[in-house]
């Protein structure tokens, strides 16, 4: 059974709101209060000015493909029934790029430059970490 | 500058293989022995070790010293991926600049197999296991399919472009006996192989495999054997907060790279870099000054890059051809060039072999290798 369910992330105390704020389907992300940077992955510091003054910031969920792959070859046993994975970079309506995971279509519906938004309607459980489909036009 | 004073004295390296019974010490003893008899060194000068290896712990570069009767008085470890290995020959140097040490051991190899390498890149840092690990992202084919398709998509890079690049290499590799692939590959093999990440596909990859290299560094001798390490740099983290940029770290030291060395890119005789996709052996000819950005394609069309070619480049097959024997992928290109200049190629020698670029890489983060670096070598009397 444990094949069967994803890696998990290793939550601590940089990463815990961004998680738990999956957990309900939303998306934070950082930003820096003195230099105004926003960006992903959870960082205890601004890795633009060092500050520690931080705080999280709900996003639109919604962003655009830069590149993608598509990914036969899995890290994990519980992807092999899913292939192709769709890893793509994806950058925010808010700035940050980040790389995710596209669901819930065919790879061959994939382009680069397509409207992604956040998996919704619960759909979201199942994945450890923010997951995107092709935003319906 | 580095001192013309001191230099790559000897190097070994093993037969890359699939799988072995033999451990990973048992390598470095071999390489080790190469390095120093055709160096001519005895094993009591060595007062100094560089070593990287992913899967060296829970051994270090000090308990190696142990294990090989070694008292040195320099240790250096990796932490830069196969950026690594040419990096510690820069250190290395200068580590002998500053009477740190006489004569440096540099070791680089790993018992790697597609297991050990998926179960590493899993962990391999923080942003990798709680960041992309959970995506399902397929290891680095999976990031540098999102690399490939964007600098295809961006400048019009074509497939059979980057397959050029195998395919010579592969022919490189024929009469390498220390390779694990020795059989002819064509074009169409190249673009009719499996898909593993789509734009990647099989022959964009290396085979992760057992092997080690070894270089010695230590007081050139006048004796036409040494090679000269002219410049060397290292870059990490560049540009800082991409996730999968188009260029790397090589291009914010080229300058100096060439200007320390006293050559260009158009001096190079030959090219050994680190190829653990075609398209990053692309992204390095760029950033290394043999094409402008954006170009690779149309320098590729119009070159040849087997070892009897215009551009000899990986001659002896690459880690494509030879295997990625995890961190020793960084080490082969700099035993090669010294194996080239010295004019002990064998067949695959290259016809005028005076000096080359050899670059690093690797240390894959959150999208994309962090680490690159470089050394111009040359013949001790050129």
């Amino acid at each position: 059974m444990t094949e069967n369910v994803y890696p998990q992330p290793h939550e601590d105390a940089d990463n815990r709101p961004m998680l738990e704020a999956w957990r309900d389907g939303r998306l934070l992300i950082q930003a820096c209060d003195s230099c105004g940077v926003s960006f992903y992955y959870p960082r205890p510091l601004c890795p633009e000015c060092w500050s520690d003054q931080l705080s999280w910031h709900d996003t639109s969920g919604r962003g655009e493909i830069v590149s993608y792959s598509l990914v036969h070859r899995p890290n994990h046993p519980s992807f092999n029934e899913e292939v192709p994975i769709i890893l793509a970079e994806v950058k925010l309506a808010e700035g940050p790029s980040m790389i995710t995971r596209i669901v819930g279509c065919d790879a061959e519906q994939i382009r680069s430059g397509l409207a992604v938004e956040l998996v919704g309607d619960g759909a979201h459980k199942r994945f450890p970490l923010p997951t995107f489909q092709l935003r319906s036009q | 500058m580095i001192s013309p004073d001191i230099g790559i004295l000897g190097y070994g390296e093993t037969r890359h293989v699939k799988r072995t019974d033999r451990t990973l010490l048992s390598l470095f003893a071999e390489v080790s022995n190469q390095a120093l008899g055709n160096a001519g060194i005895p094993k009591s000068s060595v007062d100094g070790l560089a070593v990287s290896s992913f899967c060296l712990a829970p051994d270090n570069a000090v308990t190696l010293s142990e294990q090989f009767g070694l008292s040195i008085s320099w240790a250096w470890q990796f932490s830069a991926g196969s950026a690594g290995p040419v990096a510690g020959v820069i250190d290395a140097l200068r580590a002998i600049e500053a009477g740190q040490s006489q004569y440096v051991l540099c070791l680089a190899g790993d018992l790697y197999s597609v297991d050990t390498h998926y179960r590493l890149m899993r962990n391999f840092n923080h942003s990798l296991h709680n960041y992309a690990a959970p995506h399902g992202f397929g290891g680095p084919n999976g990031l540098f399919g999102i690399v490939q398709r964007k600098y295809m998509e961006t400048y019009g890079l074509k497939a059979e472009q980057l397959g050029k690049l195998a395919v010579a290499q592969r022919y490189n590799a024929l009469p390498n006996e220390n390779a694990v692939f020795r059989d002819p590959l064509t074009i169409e093999d190249y673009l009719n192989a499996r898909i593993i990440a789509d734009p990647i596909r099989l022959y964009d990859c290396v085979l992760p495999c057992a092997g080690a290299e070894a270089i010695l560094l230590g007081p050139l001798r006048g004796d036409g054997k040494g090679v000269r390490v002219l410049s060397g740099y290292e870059q990490h983290n560049y540009p800082p907060g991409e996730v999968a940029p188009l260029s790397g770290g090589w291009e914010v030291f080229v300058d100096r790279l060439y200007d320390d060395a006293g050559y260009g890119p158009e001096d190079m005789d030959f090219i050994e870099n680190y190829d653990d996709y075609p398209i990053m052996t692309a992204i390095q000819l760029e950033d290394l000054g043999f094409c402008r950005k954006g170009e690779v394609g149309a320098f590729i069309d119009a070159h040849t890059f087997t070892f009897d070619g215009d551009t000899p480049l990986n001659t002896g097959g690459g880690q494509l051809s030879i295997g990625q024997a995890g961190a020793g992928g960084g080490l082969m290109s700099v035993v090669e060039a010294t194996r080239q200049i010295r004019g002990e190629a064998g067949p695959r020698q290259v016809a005028r072999s005076d000096r080359a670029v050899v670059s690093g890489y690797g240390m894959v983060g959150y999208g994309h290798g962090l680490s690159a670096s470089a050394i111009v070598v040359a013949g001790e009397n050129t």
